[in-house]
């Protein structure tokens, strides 16, 4: 068995692979300095390798013997230095090609980090100003369709380009005026009666309107209440208006009514231009009177303060609107301060003011 | 990082330079064949212009380079051997390295040798193979496989023996080898 072992060995010697000879084996070759184990392998790898038998054969020449030896050491150094060479450039591209990686991923990173905070912060103010144009309408809607359901969404519609085109545009075109009053509260309805008046006086004879004047005020009873039916007025506009609101609007139709009998007695022709004054400063304390409802306290404020300064009734009315605000806003010192001119006043609204002031 | 590569085999080192392009391992490469590569050009230098060894030696290395980049080289040391005598000859037309049909075999049984080595079983069904195939020869050519292999004598004591010159003998010792694996593959591919 161990015999068998040993010839199984030798014979796949004839298959075994050998590496060329070395720089070290290929001189003691030549020269005999290799021992017997040692030339047996070197022989059988010459059986195949045709480029170790012919460097033998070459090298047993002693004309290329002597040479051989410089040459090989000068190749070796030779290749060594290119591979020194090209191995410190080979580092310094590898370095080099590490860091741009990490920079342009570090750039990459900061790059996305940014598009996405910036993705991020206009989808929140995106978000922010959606929500705001969102909010009010239901508030707005809401109200009008329990003040009048018949035409809530023209009204809505009225009423968001009066607040819009107001503070631009100061003296309001006729046409939406009418539209708007159509809609909103019974004190506007009595104002847009006035201004229907002014209107058809430029057009039609000046009794007819008269007459209109006349109708107009007996319709207005019937469509809404008169100044009398205070109560009852402000049960209808319970969800529009805030608490603070009813007085004022108790106090409206007292000053459309006296303005009425003021139509009545003056000629028609000469009431024109003060309506006109009039119908701006309407027009502003309604606006005023809408961010009032929408509950943004400070913008009303600053529109009552325009208003404040009129002389009209409705500066008697921005005053008084701008004390409830404040009260509301819970700076009473304002409140109270403003209350007192509107009782200073002595003007139709003195009762309420003093009444509120009184409650302070 | 350099002597880490002197360990490695020829086909490793290949693969390394072809792969990963590194340089480092071509060196090794050809240094490890560089004296042979010196030996062999020795008779062509200085015969003629760019014969130099201050030139030869360098655009040798540099052919050899080009060539392991595109070339497929099952063993080094044919490859540079056809491609530095190319080089020497200064053969006009670039015909790329292919090994023979016969040293294909005789490298395939090589393989399976090398891949044997650690299986007794495997290790045996080759060896009976091999003397299968061993039967099949010449005389002559058992005689030479018989003593250089297994009676471990030299090239001069065959060459005595049968009054050959040695490179006589080499040569039959190879074709005896080259006709061997030859058989095996050929039986192989029959099953």
């Amino acid at each position: 068995m161990a015999n068998n072992s040993v010839n199984n060995d030798k014979i796949l010697k004839v298959f075994s692979n050998i590496r060329c000879l070395n720089r070290d084996q290929l001189p003691r070759y030549l020269d005999g300095r290799l021992t017997d184990v040692e030339k047996h392998l070197v022989e059988q790898h010459l059986v195949d390798c045709d480029l170790c038998n012919e460097a033998l054969h070459i090298l047993e020449q002693s004309q290329y013997r002597d040479k051989y030896q410089s040459l090989s050491i000068s190749i070796q150094q030779y290749i060594r230095n290119s591979i020194k060479q090209v191995s410190h450039v080979q580092k310094a591209e590898r370095y080099q090609r590490k860091e741009q990686k990490k920079e342009s991923l570090l750039i990459y990173f900061w790059v996305v980090a940014a598009i996405a905070l910036a993705a991020g912060g206009i989808y929140l103010v995106q978000q922010e100003s959606r929500f705001k144009a969102q909010a009010p309408k239901p508030l707005a809607s809401t109200g009008d369709l329990k003040a009048i359901p018949a035409s809530s969404t023209q009204s809505i519609a009225a009423k968001q380009d009066t607040v819009k085109v107001v503070p631009v545009v100061p003296p309001p075109p006729p046409p939406p005026v009418v539209v708007k009053e159509k809609v909103v509260i019974p004190v506007a309805k009595k104002d847009s009666l006035k201004v229907k008046d002014t209107l058809k006086v430029k057009t039609a004879p000046v009794t007819k309107p008269v007459v209109k004047t006349d109708t107009a005020v007996k319709k207005t009873p019937a469509a809404v209440k008169p100044p009398e039916d205070k109560k009852d007025d402000s049960d209808t506009k319970k969800t529009p208006v805030p608490k603070d609101n009813p007085p004022i609007k108790k106090e409206e139709p007292k000053t459309v009514a006296k303005d009425k009998d003021d139509d009545d007695k003056k000629p028609v022709t000469k009431v024109t231009a003060p309506a006109e004054t009039t119908s701006t400063d309407e027009f502003l304390y309604k606006a005023a009177m809408v961010y009032h409802q929408q509950g943004d306290l400070n913008e009303a404020i600053s529109r009552y303060k325009h208003l404040a300064a009129s002389n009209s009734r409705y500066g008697e009315l921005a005053r008084y609107q701008l004390a409830v605000c404040y009260r509301s806003k819970g700076q009473t010192g304002k409140a109270r301060r403003m209350f007192k001119e509107v009782v200073d006043m002595n003007g139709s609204m003195k009762d309420k003011a003093q009444a509120a002031l009184d409650n302070l | 990082m350099l002597q880490q590569l002197t360990n490695l085999s020829d086909k490793e080192l290949i693969s390394r330079a072809r792969k990963l392009k590194d340089q480092e391992a071509e060196g090794v490469l050809l240094e490890r064949y560089s004296h042979l590569l010196v030996a062999i050009s020795m008779p062509h230098l200085n015969t003629g212009p760019g014969t130099t060894p201050e030139e030869m030696y360098p655009s040798i290395l540099q052919r050899l380079s080009n060539s392991l980049k595109t070339q497929t080289i099952p063993k080094a040391n044919e490859w540079l051997h056809y491609t530095v005598k190319a080089q020497n000859d200064k053969a006009d037309r670039n015909i790329p390295f292919f090994p023979s049909n016969e040293s294909r075999d005789v490298q395939q049984v090589e393989n399976k040798v090398e891949k044997a080595s650690n299986n007794l079983l495997e290790q045996q069904q080759l060896a009976n193979q091999i003397q299968q195939v061993f039967k099949q020869l010449d005389t002559e050519e058992r005689f030479f496989l018989q003593q250089f292999y297994i009676e471990q004598k030299t090239f001069a004591e065959l060459a005595a023996a049968k009054k050959y010159p040695v490179e006589k003998v080499r040569l039959k010792l190879r074709e005896a080898k080259q006709k061997m694996a030859s058989l095996m593959m050929t039986q192989t591919d029959g099953k």
